[in-house]
């Protein structure tokens, strides 16, 4: 039986922008099927980490690892394996929702490899009656969900998300949190940084606290009796707070 | 096949958008045009001896204009949505990236040709020698336009995310396509006086064309991922002063 290859670890990672130090010292690996909340407060280093692993960024110091392999830089083939969205989305908005998926889909496939088709994907983000509408003209939320159509038509390995749940309303959140349910039990790994605290608990595995550029503490979500602490756990890590209302619906949606 | 597939997909992709605005077309055909009728305005008068003397100057600096126009707006649409990003962290080759863009940018340029040429046969008599050699002068304007697009879509894509990018893409960008716009210069008097070295002139032109390409495409990915860094790093700093 082989054994599983982690698709991301990172090793000691600093970054420094001239001499102002943002990451010291991280260690951080996220295996296969695994969702990983990364916490922190602004200015902590989130967005600076994601970057430095999916190789827009080189770190200072420190080892990438990508699918097991030493990473210096993020080559093509990597790229394949990896995908990325921001809070910014990235999608051309002169161009409709298929043509945008249609046409990160022939690059893939121009680089050798298959990607989805856009219109199922359109279909399971709720997107389908959108279809051949101007991006330009989409909500923020819409939008959202379009990048992470097109991040999840490549069928990464790895899947990084900044600030995912951002400008989603509550079905939207919980349709994303059905979604990266779904991936981590098809053995996506994620690594997601959000503020939004439902969220969070919902479909993480493991929270990790990023503070002043160093991983402060974690929470792991157990099993047996150790389940049902995850929620207090998280939020004894101090930077999220449960919203008001919380009944444990998403979260209970989510095991299901 | 990757790189010319991928470069074809992402100039496709800009040509799809560019027809649903027309913003670069139309900036830069209207932009000729002025231009254009200034030129007749102010050298109408030229006796025909001293057009051919003129002639180059008028097309080059047309070009060298709608040039900058048109490479300063080149990654608006990366910038505008973030897109350049996404592209980076895509299985896209960046040299497709390149060969994109200055395809695009040299489609626009040729257009504005395709306004040029005529407009300069029509008002200078001494312009009709290009008339009569249609093909060599197409030749000329290819060969001229493209060592423009070369240069000047590297560093467009250097400034692509620098907040006074106009002003600092004319200043770098005149002394560095000063050469190709010389050598076209001397070409295109070489064919208004029917010079019998022109094809010498066009092969050189050709030879800087090659050059300045495999110079681009070697200079881009290295030019293109430290603004996106740039980028990060200058969103990051944001951030923090928020």
């Amino acid at each position: 039986m082989s054994e599983a290859v982690t698709p991301l670890e990172l090793d000691g990672i600093g970054k420094r922008f001239g001499r102002l130090s943002v990451l010291r010292g991280v260690d951080l690996r996220v295996e296969a099927g695994e969702v990983v909340g990364l916490i922190g407060a602004n200015g902590s280093g989130k967005t600076t980490l994601l970057n430095i692993a999916v190789g827009l960024l080189a770190p200072t110091e420190g080892e990438r690892r990508l699918g097991g392999r030493r990473a210096p830089q993020v080559e093509l083939a990597d790229r394949m394996r990896i995908a990325f969205v921001t809070h910014t989305t990235q999608l051309y908005p002169r161009l409709t929702a298929r043509e945008n998926l249609r046409l990160f889909a022939e690059l893939r496939a121009a680089a050798g490899d298959a990607a989805a088709l856009p219109d199922p994907l359109l279909e399971r983000l709720g997107l389908a009656h959108a279809a051949d509408r101007m991006v330009g003209t989409f909500s923020r939320g819409m939008m959202q969900r379009l990048a992470l159509a097109r991040a999840l038509q490549g069928r990464p390995q790895l899947l990084l998300l900044d600030e995912p749940f951002t400008a989603l309303d509550r079905p939207g959140r919980e349709r994303l949190a059905e979604v990266l349910v779904e991936e981590r039990a098809a053995g996506l790994a994620v690594l997601l940084s959000s503020h939004d605290y439902d969220a969070v608990v919902a479909v993480t595995d493991r929270v990790v606290l990023l503070e002043g550029g160093r991983l402060g503490g974690e929470a792991r979500r157990g099993e047996g009796p150790e389940a049902a602490g995850y929620r207090d756990r998280v939020a004894a890590l101090g930077l999220l707070r449960p919203s008001a209302g919380v009944d444990g619906r998403a979260e209970e949606a989510a095991r299901a | 096949m990757r790189l010319p597939r991928q470069a074809w997909l992402l100039a496709k992709n800009d040509l799809r958008q560019e027809l649903r605005d027309l913003e670069l077309l139309a900036t830069a055909g209207f932009f000729t045009l002025v231009v254009l009728v200034m030129f007749g305005l102010s050298f109408a008068s030229l006796g025909r001896k001293v057009q051919p003397l003129a002639i180059p100057g008028m097309l080059w600096l047309a070009v060298a204009f709608v040039g900058t126009l048109t490479l300063t707006r080149i990654f608006d649409r990366e910038r505008e949505a973030d897109t350049l990003r996404a592209l980076l962290t895509a299985p896209v080759e960046r040299v497709a990236i390149y060969v994109s863009k200055a395809f695009v940018t040299l489609l626009v340029l040729l257009g504005c040709c395709l306004i040029l040429v005529p407009g300069l046969v029509f008002m200078f008599p001494a312009a009709q020698v290009m008339a009569e050699q249609p093909l060599r002068t197409a030749a000329l304007v290819v060969l001229g336009c493209t060592s423009y697009a070369a240069v000047g879509t590297v560093f467009a894509a250097g400034l692509a995310t620098s907040s006074g990018k106009n002003v600092l893409l004319s200043v770098i960008l005149y002394p560095l396509t000063s050469p190709a716009l010389m050598w076209s210069l001397v070409a295109t008097r070489a064919l208004l006086e029917r010079h019998p070295d022109l094809p010498t002139y066009l092969a050189q032109l050709a030879a800087l064309d090659v050059l300045l390409v495999v110079l681009g495409g070697w200079l881009f990915e290295s030019v293109l991922v430290g603004t996106a860094r740039s980028a990060t790093a200058s969103g990051r700093a944001r951030g923090r002063r928020r």
